[in-house]
């Protein structure tokens, strides 16, 4: 999430509050306070609110939220008579533009980098990394309207930003550091997105990089926005941020024409709610009057429109606002989250334990009572501890990730045993004699179900152990089993069982086999068990699938 | 003082001999040698004896060493094998010519002129010749006897045993040496011989051998506790699958599917599809346009295949809204604590999978007060007294809430978050009534109960540390790790 640098001064000199107030308000209104400093604090607000990722956003909702300057913010939008066109090549490449004049800014370098670090954030927040949005902010006195959106052959020629000499838009690509970063988004495009003015220089390469030509500079006194991209809603968002937030700053906005659309659009939108309906989610018994004023100093027009209805004009860069209970979730904020009652429903009902949790309590009560200690080891593995130092084939069914991070965690376990050996292997400078167990899901098909294994690994373990352990537990399941041989490798041929139950193979036991410990770098003999715990009649069948 | 049987007696029979060996003191007492030596060591230890280590050194013939005190060294035999002069090449025919020759030179036995071996006439028994037939007369001709192989060395240590100037005053003032008995015996007891028997007193103050006892992890016990709190409360336990389709772990939360946190750095794609479940028409409805609630949708497109396809859980959600589409008339009280997925690289404070607790209650009339009132409560229980509310935001819930908790020490601690369920997400399924929701990493609340600063002992335990932290942990004897 961006992390936003508020300046005390210009905070205070914003919304006329001090900087304790300030402080102690910021985070009721929805942020995390990140670092104090001497002249500054670090806020990070949440992703669904990029109008607060510019000091000037913060300062209005804040100014609101203080009771300082209520109500809606008008934002008056006079005509440039610019126009800018849109090439129809685009439709398949980044359809939609949104743009805008903005006048009067009276920019220096602390400005500039705090209206970059909007940009930045409405990249990350709303243009999906500039895929779904990208935003180019131009010096609008060096270039000539009209404006012309187009898609550009690959070997047009510009100087693009930080650099002096041409590059074709192909070479950006390869060359450029904001081109290499970028190039996946456009790459796959036979024709690339390209911004120039009427005497067809080179504004920008959306959402690749602007041109040299229209840098911005403390000298500058009037912008040109342009905003490209794929969802025309997340573009109108992005625009009416900047937009409003340059307002706030000074500047005046002045509208575009693109085809039959005035860019942009600064009005808000209005929505009918119910104040019942926001009651009743809240808990509270606001009025309508008690909620329009709530709702006004969350920077909302409101006020009641009879027959229990609010009427809501929701501000143009309120772009998280989908649906009415948004709307109450404000009065929430407003009214302040300090000042609910917390109190419990009457909902009745009765505590049920899940039987698979249950079983799993039993076994460990059992294990316990055994002397051995429970781990918990992780359900991530890989090939090499689940399958190859255990001897053991490949499984078939296993489940492994596609984007594993590390070599260590490329599947997800079907078996426990080797995750205890593997814990053994890791406490191989302990104390004699090591008892542990593990009950827990393992996956096989897809399918997730329970598991328990045991290990005991000491000077003594044997086959005996094993079996009179693995006899224990089923007598204390009530499990009745037959034992047979088994050709598990990971157990010695002629000390291994398999536990025959209700007609399954549910289980195995046995001494592990040399070659497995010499792989687990285990020094002494284990005896060991793992059991299918769906063969305990308890455990719920399955009524569905992932 | 506490003397043990043993030790008493062995002051009696010291005291008797003044200062012994083991061996004898074994006679005595009787007893093997090593355990008289044994007593005598504690003895010492207390101050009462004197253990004294002697080391003796022995030498014996080795088996070419008795051959030659039998039969002469191999010099004398080959001096007397001639007269007074042979040729060199005769003498080398010898079978102990190779030895010989050299020490005869060396002893001043013989000279060698032109090929010619000569006896000078002195060649008197040396006194390495002596040692061969006693070896303990002549120590000066060992260390020679030594480097030939004909004799070998033996260390004997032997220990002389004494009373102190304590163990005496002691042993003056009468010692009882009526023997005691240690661990009883079925005949001792049943025959109801233990009613004349003295009982040995043991020091109850020495540290004993440690044992350890079977145990449930320190980790599960307080999952445990989390549960009991949640059943007790009137909640009913979900368990479900890891493995989900996106359309559960995302879509029917109303997560759009270009959602950062949906892409491959942040969750565990697989190779598997899944199923849509019936009616998923409506939950892409609820993204393209908000179906026929007041919401507006994300807009934009929806992919029936993106929600097809497979993930590790990345919330306990998935679980939740399973249980919710299953049961989506009221009242519904759930929670469940399970393992959930994000693709993190592990250090001491992220894992690629850790446990989250999350509970729903759906029923008619519940509202964001009561929310507040479960989180409080359940909170309370889990022993955070002071829990204050902050706004919060997570893709599925309106309104959110960031819980935090007051920890001594640390401050307010976040815990969590908590929400009411967005209409997106219910009405799809038909949910009857608002659902509270709330969700927290146990790991968090594991740190903080059991000291942990690496959150990896919990699943590649230090067997040591689980072997240490006490069943019933509080707060002023946590462990620390």
């Amino acid at each position: 999430m961006p992390v936003i640098s508020l300046s005390f001064d210009y905070l205070e000199r914003l919304t006329g509050a001090d900087r304790e107030d300030i402080l102690k308000r910021l985070p009721m209104l929805g942020s995390d306070i990140e670092r104090i400093e001497e002249d500054h604090v670090d806020v990070e607000f949440f992703p669904n609110r990029p109008d607060l990722f510019s000091v000037e956003g913060v300062a209005r909702a804040l100014r609101g939220f203080m009771g300082l300057e209520t109500g809606l913010a008008i934002y008056r939008v006079t005509p440039s008579g610019m126009k800018f066109t849109v090439d129809p090549a685009l439709a398949p490449i980044r359809p939609f533009l949104g743009s805008a004049v903005i006048r009067n800014v009276s920019f220096d370098e602390e400005s500039i980098l705090s209206v970059m670090g909007l940009q930045e954030a409405l990249h990350w927040a709303v243009g999906r990394g500039r895929s779904k949005v990208a935003i180019g902010i131009h010096d609008l006195d060096a270039v000539t309207p009209p404006f012309h959106y187009v898609a550009s052959e690959r070997t047009r020629r510009f100087v693009p930003l930080d650099f002096d000499e041409e590059m074709s838009l192909e070479e950006i690509l390869l060359r450029h550091p904001k081109g290499r970063a970028y190039a996946a988004i456009v790459d796959r495009y036979p024709l690339f997105p390209l911004i120039t003015d009427d005497l067809g220089r080179v504004l920008s390469f959306p959402p690749v990089i602007n041109g040299e030509l229209t840098r911005v500079s403390t000298k500058t006194k009037n912008l040109l926005l342009d905003t490209t991209g794929t969802e025309e809603r997340a573009v109108r968002t992005a625009v009416t941020i900047l937009c409003t937030a340059m307002v706030e700053a000074g500047a005046d906005i002045e509208s575009v024409q693109i085809g039959d659309m005035s860019w942009p659009d600064l009005s808000p939108v209005t929505r009918y709610v119910r104040a019942d309906e926001g009651n009743r989610l809240l808990g509270t018994g606001l009025s309508q009057p008690e909620m329009a004023e709530l709702l006004q100093k969350m920077r909302y027009g409101a006020e009641p429109a009879g027959d229990g209805i609010l009427r809501v004009r929701v501000p143009c860069y309120r772009a998280d606002i989908m649906h009415d209970w948004d709307v109450f979730e404000d009065v929430a904020i407003a009214y302040g989250y300090e000042r609910f009652p917390a109190v419990i429903s009457a909902t009745f009902t009765i505590g049920r334990p899940n039987p698979v949790n249950s079983l799993a309590g039993i076994i460990r009560q059992v294990l316990a009572g055994l002397g051995f200690i429970e781990v918990i080891p992780f359900t991530l593995s890989n090939e090499q501890v689940m399958f190859y130092r255990m001897q053991r084939p490949v499984s078939p069914s296993v489940l492994r990730v596609m984007h594993p991070i590390t070599e260590d965690h490329t599947l997800v376990r079907s078996d426990l045993l080797p995750l205890l050996l593997e814990i053994c292997q890791l406490n191989r400078h302990r104390e004699l004699p090591q008892r542990i167990f593990c009950v827990g899901d393992v996956v096989e098909q897809g399918i997730t179900y329970q598991r328990m294994a045991w290990v005991s690994l000491h000077p003594g373990a044997d086959f005996s152990e094993a079996l009179g352990t693995a006899d224990a537990i089923c007598r204390e399941l009530s499990l009745p089993y037959e034992a047979e041989e088994s050709g598990d490798p990971a157990f010695i041929d002629g000390r291994r069982g398999v536990l025959g139950i209700c007609g399954r193979q549910a289980g195995v036991f046995g001494e592990i086999h040399p070659a497995v410990l010499n792989a687990f770098e285990i020094e002494h003999p284990v005896a060991a068990m793992e059991l299918d715990l769906r063969v305990l009649p308890e455990y719920p069948v399955r009524q569905d699938s992932p | 003082m506490d003397l043990t049987q043993n030790e008493k007696r062995l002051i009696v029979v010291l005291a008797g001999v003044g200062s012994a060996s083991p061996y004898e003191l074994g006679e005595k007492f009787p007893a093997p040698e090593e355990a008289a030596l044994q007593y005598a060591h504690l003895l010492q230890a207390r101050g009462l004896a004197t253990v004294e280590r002697q080391v003796e050194k022995q030498h014996f013939l080795t088996d070419e060493g008795k051959r030659y005190a039998s039969e002469g060294l191999p010099e004398r035999q080959l001096l007397d094998s001639f007269s007074a002069a042979i040729p060199m090449a005769d003498l080398s025919r010898h079978p102990l010519a190779k030895i010989g020759i050299g020490q005869m030179r060396r002893k001043g036995w013989v000279v060698i002129r032109s090929g010619m071996v000569e006896k000078t006439g002195a060649a008197s028994p040396g006194t390495d010749e002596e040692a061969l037939k006693d070896p303990t007369r002549f120590p000066e001709a060992i260390p020679e006897l030594l480097k030939r192989g004909l004799v070998q060395e033996k260390e004997t240590v032997s220990y002389l045993i004494s009373l102190t100037v304590e163990g005496k005053e002691l042993a003056e003032k009468g010692i009882d040496t009526t023997p005691e008995t240690g661990t009883l015996t079925r005949d001792q007891i049943v025959s109801g011989e233990w009613r004349d028997l003295v009982l040995r007193r043991y020091d109850v103050t020495k540290l004993p051998r440690r044992v350890f006892p079977g145990k449930i992890h320190p980790y599960q016990r307080l999952i445990e506790e989390m549960r009991c709190i949640l059943l007790e409360m009137g909640f009913t336990e979900i368990y479900g699958d890891i493995v989900q389709s996106a359309f559960w772990n995302f879509d029917a939360l109303f997560q759009p599917q270009d959602h950062p946190a949906r892409e491959m750095q942040d969750t565990f794609y697989l190779h598997e599809k899944g199923p849509l479940p019936e009616g998923w028409e409506k939950v892409r409805d609820m993204h393209l346009h908000g179906g026929n609630t007041s919401s507006t949708g994300w807009g934009g497109r929806w992919s029936e295949e993106k929600a097809g396809q497979c993930v590790l859980r990345t919330h306990s959600t998935s679980l939740s809204i399973r249980h919710l589409a299953a049961n989506p008339k009221g009242p519904v009280k759930a929670f469940c604590i399970s393992r959930v997925y994000r693709r993190e690289a592990i250090d001491p404070t992220h894992l690629p999978e850790f446990e989250q607790l999350e509970g729903i209650v759906m029923d008619e009339g519940v509202n964001f007060a009561h929310l507040l009132g479960y989180l409080k409560e359940f909170y309370r229980r889990m022993g955070f007294s002071d829990v204050r509310f902050r706004p919060g935001y997570f893709p599925y819930t309106e309104p959110s809430v960031e819980p935090e908790v007051f920890v001594p020490g640390l401050g307010w601690v976040e815990m969590g978050g908590a929400g009411i369920f967005r209409e997106e997400v219910t009405a799809p399924f038909a949910i009857e009534h608002p659902v509270l929701a709330w969700g927290l990493g146990v790991s968090r609340i594991a740190m903080l109960r059991l000291g942990l600063r690496d959150l990896r002992m919990l699943y590649r335990s230090d067997i040591d540390w689980v072997r240490d932290t006490p069943s019933l942990l509080r707060p002023d004897c946590g462990g620390d790790a």
